[in-house]
């Protein structure tokens, strides 16, 4: 196996997929900073970023995983490379490799995002101290969906040669999924979608907001967590993962 | 002489329609074996099959007195070589690290590319991305990446697929000579009767799937003798004049 990976660190030399992913992670922070400049989220900094950042996941950490996964198969389809190594290799470590170099990128690009939200909280000046034990939670409640949709694109990339349709299928599910945290009459609908789990897992509600006064007498709370839908959401992951690699062990090349 | 690739019965149905219909072929080891049929014959997915990148539907296959199965395929495919269809390359990488990359996956000496890259005359273009090889310098890295490991078994489906006269004669010289100076067995595909006629020694006939001629080639042209393989070909295909 680690010499399959190393295979996909020597396949990616001039492709940039790490430094995409960096991009695509800049960007997505360069949108949530400048959201901080009243004082009022100076106060509620730190509670206010895990209430919005599920959000911003929802939409880019699908869209990431398009490109990672998109950019990692490609390069097997365009020159015909899957039956070269078909024929050399066992089909189950084909795609087992190639999931891990891709899920080492994404969960890379997670961690740094979490960790530059911590530090831009600092430098902005948020009140108190960091809450660490929520933001782990938070951190292990981007990762868990980030892993499923991932699995997801990676299987769909690696058995569909025209990457429009992973990126279809992908921003489909994405808009679906971010569409269903504007339905909180709905939990089904989110619950039902791996794209949603960014807002199931969400655990900070915001209290006493009005149009007016908007965030001067808000505050946030820590929502009841119901880890029911975590265990659901890593049983999902399993699932993608043992009927993806199924499909492609089965496909003919 | 032991048959290296044997198959009984080989079928395969795409939807219910047999792309190769009960299929027995023999390939003898240490020999040129030239495998002709019209297009759509079933060529490509009968050595695919022999590569397990297509499943049979019925049929055993059997390659160096092994029965093909999951327990047994990747420890006979690292003895088997193979060009399918097109060459499969990383355009974005150089012929060189196409080759590593490779290597690495089939666990050989590190030397091995630089045999090759000799082998197939690439080694002054081994720095140059494949993107910008012409098909026939893609032609010949796809070969190098078959005998990467010097199998004992090379399977080539039509390797001289758009390259120019001279690109043919070399790489029918250059199969040739694998027999002869690496002990290896070459299983060859080709559309062009020329071709099979002027390199290999042992030859199957495809037509609808089905065996029409299986056999040493001389004895094709001793059991024919006025007739060129052109015509035995058309006759045995009932292609007459089609083709």
């Amino acid at each position: 196996m680690m010499k399959l990976i190393k295979c996909e660190f020597m396949k990616t030399r001039r492709r940039y997929v790490l430094a995409t992913a960096l991009v695509v992670t800049a960007a997505m922070l360069a949108w949530i900073y400048p959201r901080h400049q009243s004082s009022d989220l100076l106060r509620l900094g730190w509670m206010a970023n895990l209430y919005e950042l599920p959000l911003i996941n929802s939409i880019f950490m699908p869209l990431l995983s398009i490109i990672v996964s998109s950019r990692l198969c490609d390069i097997e389809h365009k020159g015909g490379m899957l039956k070269q190594l078909a024929a050399a290799e066992k089909r189950g470590q084909i795609y087992d490799a190639k999931l891990l170099y891709g899920l080492a990128i994404m969960l890379f690009c997670v961690v740094l995002s979490w960790g530059a939200t911590i530090a831009f909280g600092y430098i902005a000046g948020f009140e108190g101290d960091v809450p660490i034990r929520l933001y782990l939670l938070y951190l292990l409640f981007t990762a868990a969906p980030t892993i499923a949709v991932y699995i997801f694109q990676h299987t769909l990339s690696l058995c569909v040669k025209n990457q429009a349709v992973t990126f279809f299928a992908g921003a489909i599910g994405t808009f679906f999924g971010t569409f269903s945290m504007f339905l909180p009459q709905l939990p089904w609908l989110r619950r039902s979608l791996i794209w949603g789990y960014y807002s199931v897992l969400a655990f900070v509600g915001l209290f006493g907001w009005t149009k007016e006064d908007r965030y001067k007498f808000a505050h946030f709370d820590v929502m009841e967590i119901d880890w029911t839908f975590f265990i659901v959401l890593i049983f999902i992951c399993a699932a993608i993962y043992v009927i993806g690699r199924e499909i492609f062990k089965r496909k003919e090349l | 002489m032991d048959e290296i690739v044997k198959t009984t019965g080989l079928t395969k149905l795409y939807k219910g329609a047999a792309a190769v219909d009960g299929l027995d072929m023999a390939v003898r080891e240490g020999r040129i074996y030239g495998f002709l049929g019209p297009n759509g014959a079933g060529k490509t997915t009968t050595l695919k099959m022999l590569l397990s990148l297509v499943r049979p539907t019925a049929g055993e296959i059997e390659i160096m007195g092994r029965r093909l199965s999951g327990k047994t395929r990747i420890e006979l495919l690292r003895d088997i070589g193979s060009l399918i269809e097109s060459p499969s390359y990383y355009g974005h990488l150089t012929g060189e690290e196409n080759l590593k990359i490779l290597q690495t996956v089939l666990g050989v000496p590190k030397e091995n590319i630089d045999k090759v890259l000799r082998i197939v005359r690439l080694d002054r273009q081994q720095t140059k991305r494949v993107s910008a090889y012409s098909l026939g310098m893609k032609q010949r890295l796809g070969l190098a990446s078959a005998l990467l490991s010097f199998p004992r078994l090379l399977i080539l489906d039509e390797p001289t697929n758009g390259l120019d006269p001279s690109g043919i004669h070399e790489m029918r010289e250059l199969i040739k000579s694998l027999p002869r100076e690496y002990g290896m067995t070459v299983i060859v595909s080709s559309h062009l009767l020329s071709e099979i006629d002027q390199m290999a020694e042992d030859v199957g006939i495809i037509a609808n799937g089905k065996m029409m001629y299986q056999g040493a080639l001389y004895d094709l042209h001793r059991l024919d003798k006025p007739k060129s393989l052109e015509e035995i070909f058309l006759g045995l295909t009932g292609k007459e004049r089609s083709l």
